[in-house]
């Protein structure tokens, strides 16, 4: 009785120890992007997220010169918001700040290293690297803030998101306002997100 | 002259016409009580949370959190550590924090652990606050306030003491702590109703030892304890300004240290009504189903009338009406009896909300408001009657072309 107290003790404190390397990964679909709007105010948050399959057509790194292109055009595209997501003139938004961005997405990790463990970490992640390479998936981050006369004007918005990127199915979008929050779904065969009702 | 004609040959056949309109009765009632209850779930479940931005809890699914966090329906995958709570909490977007600790009962209703700041943020309907009726919020460690429905259901007043039972439908009664009524909240019509609140505290002192058979600590040494919560079921977050709470929401469900899900509880509604949306059409063709079955039950019984009434349609012929008196005649009737239908139906409906309104109320925590029917239910009670009218055409047509050679032809 005392051997397996002492058993399951080690167990619990030594298990931890192993365990120290948390590993994981956000869900991944092509075709779908993710679009956050939050209204607040005069003002107007957006995050966009979208699979580089569906924006660039590939998710491997870009090597060749007009991969490297693509992207960058990509990206440059993507820190307009007004030309993607186009906003009822009533409204005369301008835009105040604009980052858009690649992100490989790889396993979170978040090593809390055990000494003994420290010889074989550069090993480590060069392999890690490697493997990012073949199956990590990459995903175009951008984020916007506009400032808009009159918010409440935003009836709609037009998604030629969609024009742009002829890979992109569909947005799910959240939109948070005064109201409360609520979810849409963008597709491709309907480029228009109704906001009726939302202010 | 024809209103009354037709109104006389109905009251003549009383018996089938009373059961025609019966069955018109209830297949309205059904139809327009699945509309209230789709509708009245709806506007119920959304009426129960508002002001709360996001609602954090272990990772699952958002739907799943939204149920057990927000409506007590069905449990936690995991909880929440105390550490990564105040990890959050101490989050600079964070404007306000409320903790929420399930899995303890008391006879049929849950008990909540949280702090007293719940009283202050929870919101429903639209950004009401919760209202102390009688005594007042969690002063002492031993204090819990109640739900309306628990107080009504056990006849509970306050400073009266209850015991907090682990689990749910639980034997394992900690009945060496017994908690005192301290308030009992304003019927809201949400899950609080059957809640007992207690303080996060308590719900860590009912189980300092509990599993030991026949040890008790004395409640005041209890109150001396120091009594730090281990894990919390979920916890309801506030953020400082909206365009911070997808930023916030983005760091808690990447939070590395512990697998945590931030949902918005509007969306994850929306999710939900998504899911049930498939249920309810089914629902909805179903009793539209009954609807078309009961006119076309009265149609049967027009061709079946018209056997009987040969001779009448032939008087009427012989008398001088035309054939189209004949039709408006047997419509007239159809008419009549759908509005009847229609209207014993809504009579019918009210009732049954009247009887069913506080049983539902207290099976499943929906409430469902006695209103006058909206335009809608006007337009299907409308579409009821035309097509009522629609249906009994095809008699009548029948009987436009027979009503003369067919009574007066002597049949052997």
């Amino acid at each position: 009785m005392k051997i397996l107290s002492f058993l399951v003790a080690t167990a619990i404190t030594v298990t931890p120890v192993l365990a120290e390397e948390n590993r994981q990964l956000d869900a991944h679909e092509h075709g779908v992007g993710q679009l956050d709007m939050a209204f607040d105010g005069k003002q107007i948050a957006m995050e966009l997220h979208a699979p580089g399959a569906d924006i660039v057509g590939f998710e491997y790194e870009a090597e060749s010169a007009p991969e490297r292109a693509a992207v960058d055009a990509a990206v440059a595209t993507l820190a307009g918001p007004l030309g993607l997501f186009v906003l009822p003139d009533a409204a005369d938004c301008s835009v105040v700040q604009a980052t858009a961005g690649l992100e490989r997405e790889e396993e979170h990790k978040d090593d809390d290293h055990v000494d003994d463990e420290h010889a074989d970490d550069n090993h480590a992640e060069a392999k890690h690297e490697d493997h990012a390479n073949e199956a990590g998936h990459t995903e175009f981050h951008a984020e916007y803030l506009l400032t808009c006369a009159d918010p409440t004007a935003i009836n709609n918005i037009n998604f030629s998101y969609f024009d742009s990127f002829p890979n992109a199915l569909e947005v799910e979008v959240q939109v948070i306002t005064a109201a409360g929050a609520t979810s849409f779904e963008v597709e491709r065969d309907a480029p228009t997100l109704d906001l009726r009702g939302m202010f | 002259m024809i209103l009354r004609l037709a109104f006389a040959s109905l009251i003549a056949r009383a018996l089938t016409v009373g059961m025609t309109i019966l069955a018109i009765a209830l297949s309205v009632a059904l139809f327009l009580g699945v509309e209230k209850i789709r509708t009245g779930a709806k506007a119920s479940f959304a009426d129960t949370i508002s002001g709360t931005d996001l609602i954090v809890g272990a990772r699952s699914g958002s739907v799943q959190l939204l149920l057990y966090s927000v409506f007590r329906i069905g449990n936690a995958t995991n909880n929440l550590t105390w550490e990564t709570y105040q990890d959050i909490a101490s989050h600079p977007d964070v404007d306000w924090i409320v903790p929420i600790s399930l899995g303890d009962s008391h006879r049929q209703f849950r008990v909540m652990g949280t702090t007293p700041t719940f009283f202050e943020r929870y919101k429903y309907r639209s950004g009401k606050s919760l209202v102390v009726n009688d005594g007042a919020i969690i002063d002492d460690l031993f204090d819990a306030v109640i739900g309306a429905d628990v107080a009504a259901t056990l006849g509970y007043s306050v400073s009266d003491p209850i015991v907090v039972a682990h689990g749910l439908a639980s034997f394992t009664e900690h009945d060496d702590q017994p908690f005192r009524v301290s308030g009992i909240l304003e019927k809201t019509g949400t899950p609080v109703d059957r809640t007992v609140i207690i303080g996060m505290r308590a719900i860590e002192a009912i189980h300092v030892d509990w599993q030991v058979q026949g040890q008790s600590t004395p409640a005041d040494a209890l109150r001396q304890m120091e009594l730090e919560p281990q894990a919390v079921t979920a916890a309801l977050v506030g953020v400082k300004g909206r365009l911070k709470v997808f930023g916030l929401q983005r760091f808690i469900n990447e939070y590395t240290q512990e697998p945590l899900l931030a949902i918005l509880p509007g969306v994850a509604l929306q999710e939900l009504w998504q899911i049930v949306s498939i249920a309810e059409t089914a629902l909805v063709g179903v009793s539209a189903m009954v609807v078309i079955t009961a006119l076309i039950g009265m149609m049967a019984t027009i061709f079946s009338s018209l056997n009987e009434r040969r001779r009448e349609m032939a008087i009427f012929r012989a008398m001088g009406a035309r054939p189209r008196v004949i039709v408006g005649l047997l419509v007239l009737e159809a008419i009549v009896m759908a509005t009847l239908g229609a209207l014993v139906g809504l009579e019918l409906l009210y009732i049954g909300l009247t009887i069913g309104q506080p049983l539902i109320d207290s099976a499943f925590g929906l409430w469902l408001p006695i209103e006058p029917p909206t335009l809608r239910e006007v337009w299907v009670l409308l579409v009821v009657i035309l097509a009522g009218a629609i249906v009994s055409m095809v008699p009548a047509l029948r009987a436009y072309r027979m009503s003369l050679a067919d009574g007066m032809t002597v049949r052997i």
